[in-house]
């Protein structure tokens, strides 16, 4: 008797476990009918994930014999990013319908995770509901819409009432330049050196919130801009990137802001909203409209007070020259997988999650600005925000990040150099040279411009 | 001065300055420890107002423990045996037969001991998208087992060479194949030995973040070290008394298995005796 | 943690030593050993020869080269010698190896088995289990311990505070020392082990010998037991350099690389460019230099057993 074929065999079949878990069926395949839907869920962001829920309950029963599978990601925006994308480059583990910010929109198109949804649209009855400013934001190079968006945003400054008229800072504020800030923020310090008195986010720690929610409000108020829409072209070597590094520069030296160390904390933003704004330690930071979804009933950190405590101010341009203020909107979107096995019941799904109810349901938890017309008038949605006139005016001021697939790769480069300015590591001026210099390895030196 | 007391003055001047390099080292657990059974735990060491096991029972949830470290288990425990099974088949001739190949084999294998396993993460994700491997348990178990290979093909052939040739040769004359040899006279001797692979490489397996971090995407399928990791980046924050009830959850079963080996084996270097020097 | 491969260059005296039995089928005798080079070449080799590959490419997370990446030649190296990040990475890299391995864990691991070796058994035990503690534990719970420790208001500043020193934000304004000093506790257990075994392998009377001629402590550890145990100091240097040149975890979970990079040795920085900033060209070029020093110790650790043999 022989047992050394066997045992080799044993081991030859020990590898062939390998081979049949890569043959064997992944979700979304269609013996199995399952859909995956990836999205990311927080301690402080479940607003989505109970949508989803509540649209699986609908989709289900009415598409009997499917299954809904959620794939939650828990995960900061950035890790939420980096997770979605290492899933969406292999077939197996890309999911149907997925959660994206609008930023990654065309890059992914580039990549080919997206499935092109224009026929699809033609046919859905509310697609009309939505803004013309919502359906540009899934719209790709190519013309073809590949994503929906859930609401929209605007990025205001929110301050504490109290804090400020302890300091003798009469209220409602608007600062109408940059050195106004710093006076006010100035007075609030000297009066109490305990409170942060103006928070600007900085660093790779807050990822895209330190652009979206500080840089960008700098930048796009000082007449330079990051990307040149007309030429198509990255700006380079502008006065204006330089004078928005030193203004973080100057809060940040002055302690007007947290510490640097608690700035590169990707967790500071719970802080803001959990601690810092709700027990009067903080004057003002810059955040998006969403900031009552945190304080509302429901939210992570549910604060009564702060429809009377807080107050909105829009954002001023550098020397207050037109137009008067500065906000940026972003958002994120439902998308199909390009790679989807059920196309079309992957679309019917991304339906019922947009539905006027689900819509609702989201942009009322999250605090979205609509973009659904029927949404918008809904008198539920109207209530539910005391400041939803405040932040939806401010789209008139807003700016949309450069749609191009390079982009992500070109805010990483503004979030290192305000953390190298912010930390002493650099001065702006030199901050913003290695930033011209990364902007050009990135997209090439054919595609950016001086100014 | 006689040499009786120098030795001991020596073995006290020894004693303190171990004793002082204990508490340093033992320090910064003690916050583990005092924060898990404080529910206001921060990052200080406090002694708790009211300690209770309020973190613990807490934690104990499904989602957030039962499944994560049934995952653990699953990919420790196959990695182990895929380990054990391979080491051994490759150990087996690679002790018992002469051929050119042994040298080249070996010293190669001793190489791969000494890759940095961190390095290929980026590339080993491309394969597995490439292979169509991502996301799935068996071939992360496979390649965690493959990081091990290595050092557990070195230790067996190690517990082989040190059983007598002659045992098998008597079973050979009685007919026996050399493979038979390999199942009926080697393994039962070197089963200790065996276990003491096991358990390195499980507890190598149960310890590890960054290969299952960049491997396992689904939430239902991550061992406990990615969704502790997820769990402190969502909680950090606010929930350190659970982060250290939950650490020391999944500690545990590492330090009863060291405990087991070094406790088996006589000493606290086990496996220096348990190799063959 | 692989303690294991400490005495490994032992055993190579054995290979071929055991003679052969010709009854059996050459053929075939081999065949088991298939497992285990399919794996090491499919696992290993293939990642391997991948990062070479596709470290000339422009391959990305997202974006056109997701799809189809382009072949860029030496592109991802130029950018690297260009790029300030990467030279600072390597210093930082070479500074983490040095002062916590090198420097830290060696000479820490070889003076607690000095004085285990002196000092009383109950105290020894409850050191080493102290030591080892911190090496046995997961990763990222130590990593959890030791970013407590650093923290603000962690265990040091607690301690300084008690002695009248003010402490400061360690994670922040001192990355390297924190991470060097982390490292330090989390691998010493190794060194360690490894000296105790080698000075448990140090003929007794040899020692009592130089003790008689009166020789001084030092005078005998510098001549009598350094070189006697000096192959297993090579050993381990080798080995915790290998160790602590992956180490990623430990540092990602404390700093992150930050602030500013400040921290970023080069398995961060490959992680961070490849799956956080997306360029998975750019990352494998980083893991790539990174295989190359691993393979450079490598060898070097390989050639050295190879002249243990006698």
């Amino acid at each position: 008797m022989n047992l050394r074929p066997r045992l080799s065999a044993i081991a030859v079949a020990a590898l062939m476990v390998v081979a049949t878990a890569a043959c064997s069926p992944g979700p979304g395949e269609p013996q199995a009918r399952t859909l995956t839907v990836m999205y990311q869920k927080t301690d402080s962001f479940v607003a989505l994930e109970n949508v989803l829920k509540d649209a699986k309950g609908e989709f289900e029963a009415a598409n009997s014999g499917i299954t809904v599978e959620l794939e939650p990601i828990q995960a900061n925006d950035d890790d939420y990013g980096t997770k979605l994308a290492l899933a969406q480059r292999s077939p197996e583990t890309a999911p149907d319908v997925f959660y994206e910010d609008t930023f990654k929109v065309r890059a992914d198109v580039e990549a080919g995770y997206l499935l092109k949804l224009d026929e699809h649209l033609q046919k859905w009855e509310d697609w009309k509901q939505f803004s013309e400013g919502a359906k540009a934001a899934g719209r790709a190079d190519d013309g073809g819409i590949y994503a929906v968006p859930l609401g929209t945003d605007t990025r205001a400054i929110w301050y504490n009432k109290t804090v400020l008229q302890k300091a003798g800072i009469p209220v409602p504020w608007q600062p109408r330049t940059w050195q106004e800030i710093l006076d006010t923020a100035r007075k609030i310090k000297a009066n109490d050196p305990s409170v942060v008195p103006f928070n600007m986010y900085a660093g790779k720690g807050t990822g895209e919130g330190t652009v979206m929610q500080s840089f960008y409000e700098l930048l796009y108020g000082t007449g330079a801009a990051l990307y040149d829409e007309k030429d198509r072209k990255w700006v380079v070597g502008s006065q204006g990137f330089t004078d928005s590094l030193t203004f973080l520069k100057t809060l940040y030296d002055e302690g007007l802001a947290v510490t640097p160390a608690e700035a590169l904390d990707a967790n500071v933003w719970k802080k803001v909203f959990g601690e810092w704004l709700p027990q009067g330690k903080m004057g003002a930071t810059v955040e998006g409209s969403y900031a009552p979804s945190f304080w509302q009933a429901g939210g992570s950190y549910e604060w009564p007070g702060y429809a009377t405590e807080m107050g909105v101010a829009r954002f001023p341009t550098q020397n207050g020259q037109e137009p008067g203020g500065v906000s940026m909107s972003g958002g994120w979107t439902l998308a199909v997988g390009a790679g989807t096995a059920e196309p079309d019941l992957a679309f019917k799904f991304l339906t019922t999650a947009l539905n006027k109810k689900n819509a609702l349901a989201f942009d009322i938890n999250s605090s979205q600005i609509a973009v659904r017309a029927d949404v918008a008038a809904d008198p539920a949605y109207q209530s539910a925000n005391p400041f939803i006139k405040e932040v939806s005016e401010l789209v008139d001021v807003t700016h949309y990040r450069p749609a191009t697939a390079d982009y992500p790769r070109i805010s990483t480069a503004v979030q290192v150099a305000t953390e190298s300015v912010i930390t002493g590591k650099q001065s702006p001026d030199e901050a913003g040279a290695v930033y011209d210099q990364t902007v050009r390895e990135i997209v090439g030196d054919d595609k950016v411009i001086q100014k | 001065m006689n040499p009786k007391g120098i030795r001991r003055r020596t073995r006290l001047a020894a004693d303190a300055a171990l004793a002082v390099v204990a508490l340093c080292f033992v320090l910064p657990l003690l916050w583990l420890v005092l924060a898990a059974v404080d529910t206001e735990a921060g990052h200080e060491i406090n002694w708790p107002a009211s300690p209770s096991f309020a973190n613990f029972t807490s934690i104990l949830t499904p989602d957030l423990l039962f499944r994560p470290l049934a995952n653990s288990f699953l990919l420790s425990a196959g990695t182990a045996c895929v380990n054990l099974v391979v080491a051994v088949l490759a150990a087996y001739p690679l002790s018992r037969f002469q051929s050119r190949f042994n040298k080249p084999y070996l010293y190669a294998v001793l190489f791969a001991t000494s890759l940095p396993i961190t390095a290929i993460m980026v590339p080993v994700y491309g394969l597995f998208v490439q292979l169509h491997l991502l996301d799935s348990m068996a071939a992360t178990i496979f390649f965690m087992a493959t990081t091990t290979l290595p050092m557990a093909i070195w230790m067996t052939r190690n517990f082989i060479d040190s059983i007598p040739l002659e045992l098998e040769e008597a079973a050979w004359v009685d007919g026996a194949s050399g493979m038979m040899g390999l199942r009926t006279v080697v393994l039962p001797l070197m089963r200790q030995g065996l276990g003491v692979v096991f358990i390195f490489v499980f507890i190598q397996a149960w310890g590890n973040f960054f290969i299952p971090f960049i491997l396992l995407l689904s939430a239902s399928k991550q061992p406990a070290a990615v969704s502790i990791f997820g769990f402190f980046g969502q909680h950090g924050a606010v929930a350190y008394g659970q982060l250290a009830a939950f650490s020391i959850l999944y500690s545990i079963p590492v330090l009863v298995l060291y405990a087991l080996v070094s406790r088996g084996s006589g000493d606290s270097f086990a496996l220096s005796g348990a190799m063959k020097g | 943690m692989s303690a294991p491969k400490i005495r490994n260059f032992a055993s190579l005296r054995n290979i071929g030593s055991l003679s052969n039995v010709s009854s059996l089928k050459r053929s075939t005798r081999f065949l088991p050993v298939v497992p285990s080079v399919v794996l090491l070449v499919l696992f290993l080799l293939a990642p391997v020869v991948w990062s070479f590959v596709s470290s000339f490419t422009d391959v990305s997370l997202s974006g056109k080269s997701a799809r189809n990446p382009v072949w860029v030649g030496l592109d991802n190296y130029a950018r690297m010698i260009g790029d300030p990040s990467f030279p600072a990475s390597v210093w930082l890299t070479v500074v983490f190896v040095a002062a916590s391995a090198v420097v830290g864990q060696n000479i820490l691991g070889l003076g607690l088995a000095l004085l285990m070796s002196r000092a009383g058994r109950a105290i020894s035990a409850v050191a080493g289990i102290a030591v080892v503690s911190a090496w046995i534990l997961p990763e990222i719970v130590a990593a959890f311990a030791a970013y407590a420790y650093f923290n603000r208001d962690g265990t040091l500043n607690q301690l300084l505070a008690a002695i009248g020193l003010e402490g400061t934000d360690w994670l922040y304004s001192f990355p390297m020392t924190a991470i060097i000093l982390a490292n330090l506790w989390r691998g010493t257990a190794f060194s360690m082990l490894v000296y105790r075994a080698a000075l448990a392998a140090v003929p007794r009377d040899i020692s009592e010998a130089a003790l008689m001629d009166g020789a001084g402590s030092w005078q005998r550890l510098a001549f009598i037991t350094l070189p006697v145990i000096r192959s297993s100091i090579a050993t381990n240097l080798m080995l915790i350099t290998l160790q602590t040149l992956a180490v990623f975890t430990l540092i990602w979970i404390m700093t992150a690389g930050g602030p500013a990079n400040a921290s970023t040795t080069l398995p961060v920085l490959a992680y961070q460019e490849a799956f956080k900033f997306g360029d998975i060209g750019y990352g494998t070029a980083v893991a790539s230099v990174i295989i190359v020093i691993g393979s450079v110790f490598g060898i070097a650790y390989v050639r050295l057993l190879r002249q243990e043999r006698p």
